[in-house]
């Protein structure tokens, strides 16, 4: 009988949810979202929500390890994706710097080939290798006779006289920079007008001789291609007036009859990449 | 009083664990019905006119805290309290599955007759896959994580009837 009763009661109780559900319903359903029940619905988000803020800071982390680890495929195959991405983009970054660099090499060269004037006919090569040996100045260059070149022609960089060429192969050519000991360039002094011959010493600066002793040499002064003649030592090969370097020493030497002037070159010989080369040129001095 | 204090306390917690840690925790895109689980446990536990009162209560919480229509999750969670706190009664010989089992049907059918209810409110925004998949996923979360709060709320249930404080 007890248990009877308490399952009528129980059943009364659950008739009488479900009606106060359903009544909860039809209202919400009619006043729709301004009805009172919407806002004591809001009135109990503005309670709790403070509440959820505090422990969602909790446990976010917490959230974020589990749905970290249930979607760790897709963040593995993310990585590897990504990764592929940096490799190209790094790739393609060094590229850009290169060609940048190589532009920039262009350009100078361009200005040096305006300078040279409108007659002279020149060439752009690629520095492909250094001198194989420690007794020989030399470069290689990426144009040879296939191109038009040939022995005897001037090799200038952007910042100056390099060398000439010495050697000349189907898709290359050697080039004997102006340091080789066997090298020999008339220069002119740019002040004072003295003319002298530049010989190589290596890795030391450049050795002029035939300087007068009377001439006024100043450290710092520019010394240049001279023209195609210098009395009768030496026939230049070279253009005039392209940049040789600077004088970087001056010995007087009181009994002899020329000074000694050392030039330090206006080209860095370890960092060439771009030079131009010089193919003919009409007339002369 | 007791129980009326655990039971406001069990829900609130159930609440705000739903909407922030398990609104992280996703199975397939799934989140777990917190509150159906918590009124199939205490269905289980203490028969079913706590059931029903459990639902009726979480459900209403639930109903005003989110923006959803309100009254439905309370009419589904008391009839879903009273159903299996009545079918819990024709199980002779329980076995420490039987809440597992209880918990997944439950929530498959409570879920359901949620959708049901919903479409003919004309509430029902997705559609009928949608609310079979996400029944079948928020069952198989639920059931998962049954062996952990089950425990922890028979503990609780039992804890507040020592006292023989009378009953509802």
């Amino acid at each position: 009988m007890a248990v009877r009763s308490r399952a009528r009661s129980t059943r009364l109780l659950v008739v009488a949810l479900v009606a106060v559900s359903l009544v909860t319903i039809t209202i919400d359903y009619r006043e729709g979202d301004d009805g009172p029940l919407a806002s004591m619905g809001n009135a109990a988000l503005t309670v709790i929500s403070p509440l959820q803020e505090v422990v969602s800071k909790v446990t976010h982390p917490i959230g974020n390890f589990f749905s970290t680890l249930f979607r760790l495929p897709s963040i593995r195959h993310e990585r590897d994706v990504l990764r592929e991405r940096v490799d190209a983009l790094e790739t393609q970054l060094s590229e850009t710097r290169s060609d940048q660099a190589r532009l920039a090499d262009l350009e100078a060269l361009f200005g040096l080939r305006e300078s040279l004037g409108p007659k002279v006919q020149t060439m752009a090569a690629q520095v492909i290798a250094n001198g194989v040996s420690n007794f020989e100045w030399t470069i290689e260059i990426d144009k040879g006779s296939s191109d038009g070149m040939a022995r005897d022609m001037p090799v200038i960089a952007s910042s100056g006289l390099v060398g000439h060429v010495v050697q000349v192969g189907a898709n290359s050519s050697r080039v004997q920079l102006i340091i080789d000991p066997d090298s020999f360039v008339a220069g002119r002094l740019d002040v004072s007008r003295q003319t002298g011959l530049l010989s190589g010493e290596g890795n030391q600066d450049l050795q002029m001789s035939l300087v007068e002793s009377t001439a006024e040499v100043s450290p710092d002064e520019r010394v240049v291609t001279a023209g195609y003649r210098i009395r009768d030592v030496a026939e230049s090969l070279y253009p005039p007036n392209v940049l040789i370097g600077t004088v970087s020493r001056v010995l007087e030497q009181d009994a002899a009859t020329e000074k000694f002037v050392t030039v330090r070159p206006a080209v860095d010989f370890s960092s060439l990449s771009l030079v131009l080369v010089v193919l003919s040129r009409d007339g002369g001095e | 009083m007791r129980r009326v204090l655990l039971l406001s306390a069990v829900i609130v917690t159930a609440l705000i664990l739903q909407t922030t840690v398990f609104s992280e925790i996703n199975l397939l895109g799934a989140k777990p019905e917190l509150m159906y689980l918590l009124t199939i446990c205490f269905a289980i536990l203490e028969g079913p006119a706590s059931g029903a009162i459990t639902g009726f209560a979480g459900g209403m919480a639930q109903d005003f805290l989110l923006d959803a229509p309100k009254g439905i999750t309370a009419l589904t969670l008391t009839l879903l309290g009273y159903a299996v706190g009545t079918v819990r009664q024709f199980i002779v010989s329980p076995s420490p599955v039987t809440p597992v089992v209880l918990v997944a049907g439950g929530t498959f059918f409570g879920v359901l007759f949620y959708g049901v209810v919903s479409f003919l409110l004309g509430q029902l925004s997705t559609g009928w896959l949608y609310l079979l998949r996400v029944a079948l996923l928020s069952a198989v979360y639920n059931a998962i994580l049954t062996p952990l709060v089950y425990p922890l709320l028979r503990r609780a249930a039992e804890g507040s009837r020592s006292r023989r404080v009378a009953g509802w």
